[in-house]
């Protein structure tokens, strides 16, 4: 028990092989356009420098590494089995990880940076953004009324917090400048 | 000596007067926080203050993001013991212990024995930075162009190949990284390389804004997605650490301390591997093996010592090669370059007294977690209790601050939430963040240094491998890849056997 190996962190355990071969010819792909977007760049040799120097040799050198780490995984993932015919789905552990918070989330964010900065004070899209935020994430289905109230009205004065604090906190006391 | 100590009184004294006190307690109590929180680490900790604190003064922001590093690292362990999630990745390996001892009803003494852990861990790593870095400087003087290609080469590969998970992808994620580094104006031409004609790409990818965008809203969405945390209970009993613990477990306190500090001096592996290291060495030496895992509190011990011994450890390469030991030490380091402070080998020529200012910074930091390690309990737990869905757009907010701050370009916002994707991405495909960020930090040194070498030698590569560092430090990296290869280290333990076994016959 003692001498048991220790547990591995949730970024410790391997993909299935086949997500590796598809990441492998990803690096390829990313490899050959960065070795063709190097080698159309200029050496400046005939203008006396040096090909040492040249603006693509070290995106270049970057691209084969990537390239050969790439040749590397995918045929490291061919052995594990990731050209096999597709089995039954392997049991999933579960996680608790939810793909809709995510893409929730991860929306209202574009939303905030896209949509709201730029266009208005800087407070006002912040507090738009963090109440819109802590609403949509508190909403439960079938909620009474007054705790629904309470819950948009929480929402609003932590969205409003927000906006004017960190206003007023960086651009009065940090003299940063706010988008 | 006296010289010394002189040196350090000033920059004690310097560094405290005026607003110094009070920036060190909003700081560490700061970082306390941000690594009681799971979903913020350390490194975006650091990453956000500095772009927040640009501003300042530089001995003063740099304090700043000392303290938040610190209490960073301290205060993931809160969380690891009262939710058993580690506030930061530094903290995974406290959680094996610290919440068992919590569930036995003993939370407070398993936060004492991380606040004294953590203390004299952080203050065995100060005491390397002082005695090592003004020799290492010396030896770094001595480096020319081959060398620190090695070095900053040397950093990216021992960084994928021990961060944990993958080396392969290690490896991957750091290259990315580098590249990353070279889109933008070149250093000999001006050349505007991968832009596509935008002048924003032009000006290059900012390292601020990327990293606030890899750790920050990564973490935001990664937090998002996951499932609630609550803690194991809300009443814990004293806090005020044994002594009889410290004196117990004085040879695993040393052991950890070294083993931190040396993970911490090695290029990008940071405090996760220092924990897991320290507490898998304190395993192999325990008499009492049985309880780990089960609430041990020599493990608990082993893992704080280390993950807080590391901290200073990191910042020693900084200071002598501009290599970070870990990701918040590569921010600490960018923002050290913002400040122009020049980190690498010249620094102890050029800018002595800021040398003795980080110890003294390093110090200042220690004791005021130390103060928060004994005080700060009830509000912690407060916090730990505050809902993912009213934290997490407030981060937001200052991320999106953050990333502008610096240049006030819109253009870094966009960077940010690119790399706030990709970060979230890459991590669902198991990509370590660490050496990424190392790519990153150390594109610049390893292209001025490749092209400078190449001159010099007139595009020979042999000087890269026949001066005697080089051959060292490329001997180390290129046995650091191939022991990745599935196999390799098979068939090097069966040369050894097979010499052995000859050698027993002759």
């Amino acid at each position: 028990m003692a001498d048991d190996p220790l547990p591995l962190l949730p970024h410790e355990e391997p993909l299935p092989p086949r997500i590796d071969l598809w990441i492998a010819a990803a690096c390829l792909v990313f490899s050959v356009a960065v070795l063709v977007l190097s080698w159309q760049m200029p050496t400046y040799t005939e203008q006396g420098g040096q090909l040492y120097t040249a603006p693509g040799l070290v995106p270049s050198f970057y691209a084969v590494t990537i390239g050969l780490l790439g040749v590397w995984l995918a045929v490291r993932s061919i052995r594990a089995g990731a050209l096999a015919p597709a089995g039954a789905p392997s049991e999933q552990r579960e996680t608790g990880n939810s793909n809709q918070r995510f893409a929730l989330a991860a929306g209202l964010g574009v939303l905030f940076v896209l949509g709201l900065i730029g266009r208005m004070p800087f407070w006002l899209a912040a507090t738009i953004f963090v109440t819109l935020f802590v609403a949509v994430f508190d909403w439960r289905p079938g909620v009474a009324a007054k705790t629904r109230a309470r819950q948009l009205a929480t929402a609003l004065l932590i969205g409003l917090g927000t906006g004017v604090l960190v206003s007023v906190v960086f651009e009065r006391i940090f003299l940063v400048r706010l988008p | 000596m006296l010289g010394s100590l002189e040196e350090f009184g000033g920059a004690l004294a310097h560094l405290l007067s005026g607003w110094g006190v009070l920036n060190v307690f909003w700081a560490t109590l700061l970082g306390i926080i941000i690594g009681a929180l799971p979903g913020l680490t350390a490194t975006m900790g650091v990453a956000l203050m500095t772009t927040l604190t640009f501003t300042m003064p530089h001995e003063q922001a740099i304090l700043v993001l000392v303290c938040i590093y610190v209490g960073a690292i301290y205060g993931g362990s809160r969380s690891a013991i009262l939710l058993n999630i580690p506030g930061t990745p530094a903290s995974a390996c406290s959680t094996l212990d610290g919440f068992p001892l919590a569930r036995q009803g003993l939370a407070g003494r398993a936060m004492g024995i991380s606040t004294s852990g953590s203390w004299l861990g952080t203050l065995f790593g100060i005491l390397c930075v002082a005695a090592l870095t003004p020799v290492l400087s010396e030896v770094a003087l001595k480096f020319q162009s081959f060398e620190f290609f090695w070095i900053a080469l040397f950093g990216i590969v021992i960084c994928g190949t021990l961060a944990g998970g993958d080396p392969l992808k290690g490896y991957l994620a750091g290259f990315l990284g580098l590249f990353v580094a070279t889109i933008g104006q070149e250093p000999y031409y001006n050349y505007q390389r991968f832009a596509f004609g935008s002048t924003d790409f032009a000006g290059g990818i900012g390292l601020l804004p990327a990293l606030v965008g890899a750790f920050g809203i990564a973490e935001v969405l990664q937090s998002m997605r996951g499932p609630a945390v609550e803690p194991v209970s809300s009443r814990v009993e004293s806090v005020i650490p044994r002594l009889e613990d410290v004196f117990r477990y004085w040879r695993t306190i040393l052991r950890s301390g070294a083993i931190g500090t040396f993970i911490g001096i090695l290029p990008g592996l940071g405090e996760d591997t220092a924990a897991w290291s320290s507490y898998a060495a304190a395993r192999r030496a325990s008499k009492e093996k049985e309880k780990y895992g089960k609430g041990s509190i020599e493990g608990l011990m082993a893992a704080e010592t280390g993950e807080s011994a590391c901290v200073p450890g990191a910042i020693i390469p900084v200071l002598t090669l501009a290599v970070p030991g870990s990701a918040p030490a590569a921010v600490l380091m960018a923002a050290m370059l913002i400040h122009n402070l020049n980190p690498g080998p010249n620094l102890m020529l050029q800018t002595p007294e800021f040398f003795y200012q980080i110890v003294a910074m390093l110090l200042i930091a220690d004791m005021s977690k130390l103060f928060y390690g004994l005080t700060l309990v009830r509000p912690l737990l407060w916090i730990l209790l505050v809902p993912r869905e009213r934290l997490m757009p407030i981060v937001f907010v200052l991320c999106v601050v953050g990333s502008y701050a610096i240049t006030s370009r819109v253009f870094d916002i966009y960077v940010m939430l690119f790399f706030g994707f990709l970060g979230f991405i890459l991590r669902e495909l198991k990509f370590p963040m660490a050496p990424l960020i190392l790519g990153l930090v150390l594109g610049d040194l390893l292209e001025k240094n490749m092209t400078r070498g190449l001159v010099l030698s007139g595009g020979s590569i042999l000087p890269f491998f026949t001066r005697p560092v080089s051959a060292v430090l490329a001997a180390i990296t290129i046995f650091s890849i191939s022991w990745s290869i599935p196999g390799f280290h098979r068939w090097v333990v069966g040369l050894f056997r097979r010499r052995s076994a000859s050698g027993a016959a002759t």
